[in-house]
């Protein structure tokens, strides 16, 4: 009751007080220093009795109401610096907000906290989102592309929403996983493929692809030991920051809209040989193998009239101009006391080849709300649903391109009664593309609730629980007009897969600074987590149906089903402290210890240590004196990072596996050998780096140099198979990788009408096997021509060397390594690697009044690619089902000719001798020679963009605050000396171990975008 | 005090958090189990035992039977995988897949096999009674004896591990025997088995003693043994439970298991054979990866040559496939291991060898009448075993027979022209030479 009254005597006295003091209007307007209209913006009013917040309109306008002529202000954006003002009345106050200095002064989100970027001792790389937006390709990892040093990112496809290849700092591991871990707020995410439907031995899905890159605000990649070692066991091979957008305290809601058109086509089409070549080759080889078989050349059976023989070009078939939409619309703001940022995103991809398709919905709420002065509370949520149409390819017979691409070009695509032709292992290529059936739905929600409790301004507690719910429905049927649903009368599989991510961490933080002119500064804290990974999935497949039109497993002849569960578990314990002294020089150290369910009893545990120190040295007088320097810094840290993902959940246990049935009889039979002392891979690293501005900021450099080794590596070695078993995972083995990055930042131009600014980054690294029990050969569906050797890269070639073809004969010479005078399988040799030497790119942006243009060029260097098409279709008749590519045709005919393609032939005597027919095509040599193998260096523009910024006025005339519209290209063109479509490409992808092949796979697309960003 | 309580309460703490752990940490898979409780009573070691027959399907359904066949002259290389291409042309390096397989399958069913041997006797189940405790040791010896037969004849001596691998140590030191030895261990498994087995009821798909006096006759027929040969494969033909079924195809026609077959594994739609795949073309749903070759089509389509085993073949001109596994919509093939028309040509052999040759002839003819045809006129021993050579080629066309017929006669090089003897034998996998210091490759590899 009291309070009540004394509410009512106050607000009483206030509208006594305003009657009788005059009132006075202030207005003004906020700007950033583009001249743009800053919405949101706080007017905070400082004058003594009257306290004051406003904030600015979407026009950037304010008004405030006093009693006097003038009052002081103090006003604030986020990202600029604070501007102290007098604000007068009966004028139109202009203010304008500097930028802070980007590039030094951020922020960034580290390992379990925030820090000064000045201070960082780790090798840590941001990128903004914006610096990606609108490239129309669904996955946030594979926009990164060229933008950061020491991250490789290569699609393994032009498959829409399909793998991707991405790499921090080389290939750490060969068994255990080469992926990064990606961080969504807080959340640990999974980003293994869950897609089950086999599509050659392709990556089938990213599963990045399930967040919208539109509600991300900065990505940060750490890359050194003292960055991720408090990761532990999670962080060996880098960690992947992604922050989303969240709203501001005190602004105004802001209504964003971004949409995108886009059409694809293919940057190169398949092309093979006629049909009167084809049938010219294979008659050419069918007489040549008569003769080498000491028969009369008329014994051959040839095809008859070779020039008549049609041409049926079926690849033309496959491609497509293909449609991108993307539709994005969000809003988000704050009062003083809550954020809250909410999204809604559309996304819908086809891919140039038929009948592929990818498509996604995604929902995103972020909010975070102080409940009271010490006790905030805040989640993220992300909801997620894509569609896919998937389609088998690569070293698949029956996948599309294979179907179009290899069956010989004479044959007809129809037999005379209309119904789809098929030859040798092949399926017909428009049977597929019209009656593919195979849907892949998935469900994702990423989802973290959070308290942080201050005890004191210096000390918080911040306590937070996260899922990562992935399912994956998969539908398929392939009915009785393919030839996988031919021989049963249809057969049709559904199946859901599962994973599901459950993390909680309680982390305690102390961040202060004290000491004579706060000369000192701490940063620690210490947490813990608790980490669960459930994977399960259940599947029915059936064959017989009655007719095409019934596709449920339920209504099937043959039914049968199965199921999978496993469960890992990690705890972990860590802590953290740096100590700055006089904002020069930075010590810290981490240290985590965590405990796997996937290891041995005897060794569950590891510890991750990790140790840095950093030297602003631009902060001394005496280089301050030189006047170079507005920064620099020196950095150096060393450490140790685990590893464990990508081995199976119960890999330390002996195990016998049930479901080895027979006559359906439950049957058991031994399938692993036990490892009690199965334990981590370790990853010790150390890094030097250098940063440092000159030219009044204009140029900025960040110089690092790394040293990776991990040991202790998760292999699967080679046990000799009169065990009864392959390999027995072990901790075996060692891999370096040792790089240099470069990045740097100019900004060449820069006055109010036009600006130019250069970002070039560009990265080498060196990846050795140090120490390997044997060698491991693999890939190619049996041919084994990947290996990995001791003292070699990982992903090496490893191949037959063709010398030459001798003209006198036309048969091809190979390198007799071992030089016992015949060719066996000792003479294969490691002829390259499919790991670039160099990656890189290069981004300018202008910008004239209201007009920007970005340019953005990634090259890579170094690496080869096995050209398998080329393999299969220059293969001198020995693949009797297989057409040829125009490369046939250069074939030896005759003595004196000078070429690398052997004389045709399908003999086989004598296979061990070199110069023999026997092994131009087939023999010893059949498993490849390097005649197949190409460089894959390639520079690509990869985007060029025009944007325009509709003038200020007119915008305001729409009751809008700000329209861009652009015109955008993709892919436009590269430069390559690869034969194939396309070098960006990575067909075995399923396996990190074989990589570099290129195999009947979907092409980059080269794209064409209109879109527009509307600001309300 | 208050210290010593702190202190207290911290342990007890640091116990309860670090022993939480432990048991947080113990995840046990649901579809395993640990090695150590795989065979303990009835339940499991009935379940290892399928499990091992499980193994010889594993290499039986589709890769042994390649290796006998598409190395041979009937069957040729139609496909696109190289491994086939090279076995076609036996030009087959170390690490080829079939061969591969193949060698990793069978010793797989031999650790199997191994396994229950060692584990039986101490397994303390009243419910596991003498004769079913006798039964599954005696099928695990016979698996045993097949696996090592199967290499033997294909690798040559081969190295005989006989316990099972419960860690790697047990492999050290064993070194490769040769053929003569690995065929006395087939033997002297065989010999245990026989005691162990049960007599013959019905079952064709599960080892009786009749299947181990099968396998026994063809292992004295490899080793020349030609008494022995005749001996069993005399006592199986003999029983009365088997006879060969007219017309030919009607064993090969779903329903299986006819009395022609003395072992067959059998399929079922829960745990299917896609072997058919490899024989039919896409335009029937398969790969079309092995392809009867023109020679035997010519001489299998000749009525007097092949008889109503033209039923192995279908199709025309540039399409003929093979049929001997046919369902493609079930995919319940069998994987024909020991018919019995197998044991007459044994007999055949084994008495042409001994100079039987009315006897020699009797034997063939019986498989030539039941494929429509008329009696040899083979006369001299030598045109009599040139006679069963050319019967076994068409008769077995599409098991594997004739790749190890050729090799144990040695008319590898007279038939296929492949006159370097080193490339009679496969060669040991790529993986074991690198890994395994015990192990030494066939020359010529």
């Amino acid at each position: 009751m009291y309070i009540h009254i004394s509410k009512l005597l106050l607000s009483l006295s206030l509208i006594v007080s305003i009657q009788v003091s005059a009132q006075k209007i202030i207005g003004g307007k906020v700007f950033d220093d583009k001249g743009n209209p800053l919405a949101g913006a706080l007017i905070k009013i400082t004058k003594s009795g009257q306290k004051q917040n406003i904030i600015t309109a979407n026009d950037g306008s304010f008004t405030l109401i006093t009693e006097s002529d003038s009052v002081n202000a103090i006003i604030s954006y986020t990202g600029y610096s604070e501007s102290n003002v007098t604000l007068f009345q009966k004028k139109i106050n202009t203010i304008e907000l500097q930028k802070t200095d980007k590039v030094l002064d951020d922020v960034i989100v580290t390992g379990y906290s925030v820090q000064n970027k000045r201070f960082v001792a780790g090798s840590i790389t941001t990128v903004k989102a914006s610096e990606v937006k609108d490239i129309p390709a669904p996955g946030i990892n594979q926009l990164l592309q060229g933008k950061a040093a020491g991250v490789q990112v290569t699609a393994n496809s032009g498959v829409a929403g399909g793998g991707i290849t991405f790499r921090i700092r080389g290939n750490n591991s060969i068994n255990a996983s080469v992926d990064p871990l990606y961080i969504v707020d807080g959340v640990f995410i999974n980003s293994n493929n869950l897609v089950n439907t086999g599509l050659g031995n392709q990556q089938q899905s990213n599963p990045l692809a399930d967040l919208n890159p539109s509600d991300i605000e900065t990505i940060q990649i750490l890359k050194d030991a003292n960055a991720t070692a408090i990761y532990g066991s999670l962080g060996a091979n880098g960690v992947v920051l992604i922050t989303t957008k969240r709203g501001k305290l005190n602004s105004k809601a802001r209504i964003q809209f971004n949409t995108y058109q886009a059409w694809s086509t293919p940057t190169n089409k398949f092309r093979v040989a006629t049909g009167p070549e084809t049938a010219l080759l294979t008659n050419e080889s069918r007489i040549n193998t008569a003769i080498d078989n000491g028969l009369p050349p008329s014994s051959a059976t040839l095809i008859p009239n070779p020039d008549q023989q049609p041409t049926f070009f079926r690849t033309d078939d496959l491609f497509r101009t293909a449609k991108t939409s993307n539709y994005d619309i969000s809003v988000q703001g704050g009062t003083d006391k809550s954020t809250y940022f909410l999204a809604f995103g559309y996304f819908n991809q086809q891919s140039i080849v038929k009948p592929t398709d990818f498509n996604r919905y995604s929902l995103r709420f972020n909010y975070d709300n102080y409940l009271s002065k010490n006790l905030k509370l805040g989640n993220s949520i992300n909801i997620s649903r894509t569609f896919r149409n998937v389609s088998s390819n690569d070293n698949n017979p029956q996948g599309v391109i294979n179907s179009a691409l290899f069956p010989r070009s004479y044959l007809p695509v129809f037999n005379t009664d209309g119904t789809y032709a098929r030859y040798g292992s092949f399926d017909n290529h428009l049977a597929l593309i019209d009656n593919l059936n195979n849907k892949a739905e998935s469900w994702r929600t990423i989802g973290n609730i959070y308290l942080e409790y201050s005890f004191l301004p210096e000390l918080k507690l911040k306590s937070s629980w996260s899922v990562d719910n992935t399912s994956v429905y998969e539908n398929n049927y392939s009915n009785t007009l393919t030839a996988a649903g031919l021989a049963n009368n249809g057969s049709a599989s559904s199946s859901e897969s599962k994973s599901i991510i459950l993390t909680n961490e309680q982390v305690l933080t102390y961040i202060k600074t004290f000491g004579e002119s706060r000369k000192h500064a701490i940063n620690a804290l210490i947490g813990n987590t608790i980490n669960t990974v459930l994977n399960q999935n259940t599947s029915a497949s059936g064959t017989g149906f009655a007719s095409n039109d019934l596709t449920a497993v339920s209504v099937a002849s043959i039914r049968t089903g199965s199921s999978s569960r496993s469960i890992a578990k990690l705890i972990s314990f860590f802590g953290k402290a740096s100590y700055t002294y006089d904002n020069k020089y930075t010590f810290d150290a981490s240290l985590r210890a965590d405990a796997s369910s996937r290891f041995g009893i005897n060794k569950r545990w590891g510890y991750f240590p990790s140790g840095g120190f950093t030297w602003r040295a631009g902060q001394e007088s005496f280089i301050q004196q030189l006047n170079i320097f507005n920064e620099l810094k020196f950095r150096v840290s060393v450490g140790t990072s685990g590893n464990q993902n990508g081995i199976g959940s119960y890999a330390a246990l002996g195990l016998w596996n049930s479901g080895n049935n027979y006559l359906d009889l439950p049957g058991n039979a031994p399938t692993q050998l036990a490892n009690p002392d199965l334990t981590w891979e370790t990853t010790r690293q150390t890094d030097v780096g250098v940063e440092f501005s000159v030219l009044n900021n204009r140029l900025t450099a960040i110089i690092d140099y790394y040293n990776k080794y991990t040991y202790d590596l998760l292999l699967n070695v080679p046990v000799p198979y009169r065990s009864g078993f392959a390999s027995y995972l072990q901790n075996f083995g060692a891999v370096s990788n040792k790089g240099v990055e470069l990045t740097l930042k100019f900004v060449n131009l820069e006055t109010k009408s036009f600006s130019w600014s250069s970002d070039f980054n560009i990265s080498y690294n060196k990846n050795r096997i140090e120490k390997l029990a044997s060698d491991i050969s693999l890939g190619a569906s049996g041919r084994n021509i990947s290996i990995l050797r001791e003292g070699f890269p990982v992903n090496s070639f490893q191949l037959y060397k063709q010398l030459y073809v001798d003209p006198n004969t036309g048969n091809a010479v190979y390198e007799d390594v071992n030089g016992d005078g015949i060719i066996t399988a000792a003479d294969r040799q490691i002829v390259g690697d499919a790991l670039p030497k160099f990656t890189g790119g290069l981004t300018n942006n202008f910008r004239y009044k209201g007009f920007d243009l970005g340019v953005f060029v990634y090259f890579q260097q170094g690496n080869k690619i096995m050209n398998m098409n080329d393999f299969f279709l220059v293969h001198g008749n020995t693949q009797a089902n297989i057409g040829f590519l125009p490369r046939q045709l250069n074939r030896w005919q005759q003595k004196g000719d000078i070429t690398d393609i052997p004389r045709l032939t399908t003999y086989s005597g004598n296979p061990s001798a070199n110069n023999s027919p026997a092994n131009n095509y087939g023999g010893n040599v059949a498993n490849l020679s390097s005649r197949y193998l190409e460089d894959g260096s390639f520079i690509r523009l990869r985007t060029i963009t025009l944007g325009y910024n509709i003038p200020t006025e007119l915008v305001t005339k729409w009751k809008l605050s700000g329209v861009r519209a652009y015109i955008q290209a993709t892919n436009l063109f590269t430069i390559t000396k690869y034969n194939g479509l396309d070098p960006e490409v990575n067909s075995q992808s399923n396996n990190q171990n074989t990589t570099g092949y290129d195999w009947a796979t979907v092409p980059q697309p080269k794209t064409i975008q209109v879109g527009v960003n509307v600001n309300f | 005090m208050k210290n010593i309580i702190h202190k207290y309460l911290y342990t007890a703490f640091l116990v309860i958090v670090f022993s939480s752990c432990k048991k947080y940490l113990n995840e046990i898979p649901n579809n395993s189990l640990d090695a150590s409780n795989a065979i303990t009573d009835v339940g499991t070691a009935r379940a290892a035992i399928i499990g091992a027959y499980d193994a010889v399907q594993g290499y039986y359904a589709s890769n042994y039977p390649t290796l006998g066949t598409i190395t041979a002259d009937n069957v040729i290389f139609n496909g696109t995988l190289s491994q086939y291409l090279q076995l076609d042309q036996n030009a087959i390096p170390a690490d080829n897949v079939t061969t591969v397989a193949t060698y990793q399958g069978i010793y797989k069913a031999i650790n199997s096999a191994n396994s229950i041997i060692a584990a039986l006797p101490s397994v303390k189940d009243v419910r596991l009674t003498d004769a079913e405790r006798n039964q599954i040791t005696g099928e695990a010896y016979f698996i045993r004896a097949l696996g090592y037969f199967d290499l033997g004849r294909g690798w040559g001596g081969v190295q005989l591990q006989l316990q099972p691998t419960s860690d790697l140590s047990v492999l050290k030191g064993i070194k490769r025997s040769t053929l003569d030895q690995t065929y006395d261990q087939v033997l002297s498994d065989l010999i245990k088995a026989e005691q162990l087995l049960p007599d013959d009821a019905t079952t064709r798909n599960r080892a009786q003693k009749s299947i181990v006096r099968a396998l026994r006759a063809r292992l004295h027929l490899y080793r020349k043994q030609w008494a022995d040969a005749e001996n069993y494969a005399t006592q199986v033909i003999s029983n009365s439970k088997y006879a060969l079924v007219t017309p030919y195809r009607n064993f090969f026609t779903n329903p299986f298991l006819t009395t022609e077959s003395v072992f067959e594994l059998s399929f079922s739609a829960n745990d299917r054979n896609t072997f058919w795949n490899l024989w039919y073309p896409s335009s029937f749903g398969g790969q079309y990866t092995l392809k009867p070759s023109n020679p035997f089509v010519a001489k299998v389509s000749n009525p007097l040559i092949g008889g109503s085993r033209s039923a192995l073949i279908a199709g025309t001109g540039n399409n003929v496939y093979g049929v001997l596994y046919n369902t493609t919509t079930t995919g319940v093939d069998p994987s024909y291991i020991i018919r019995i028309a197998e044991l007459y040509l044994i007999r055949a052999e084994a008495r042409a060898q001994q100079n039987n040759l009315t006897g020699a002839v009797a034997d063939l003819d019986v498989v030539r009448r039941r494929a429509g045809l008329t009696g040899s006129t083979a006369l001299t021993q030598s045109d009599i075993l040139l006679a069963i050579e050319d019967e076994r080629s068409i008769e077995f066309a599409f098991e594997p027979h004739r790749w190890f017929d050729l090799v144990r006669t040695e008319r590898a090089g007279d038939v296929l022209g492949l006159t370097d003897k080193r490339r009679w034998l496969f060669p040991i996998p790529l993986s074991d030479v690198l890994s395994d210091p015990d192990v030494v490759q066939n020359p010529g590899y």
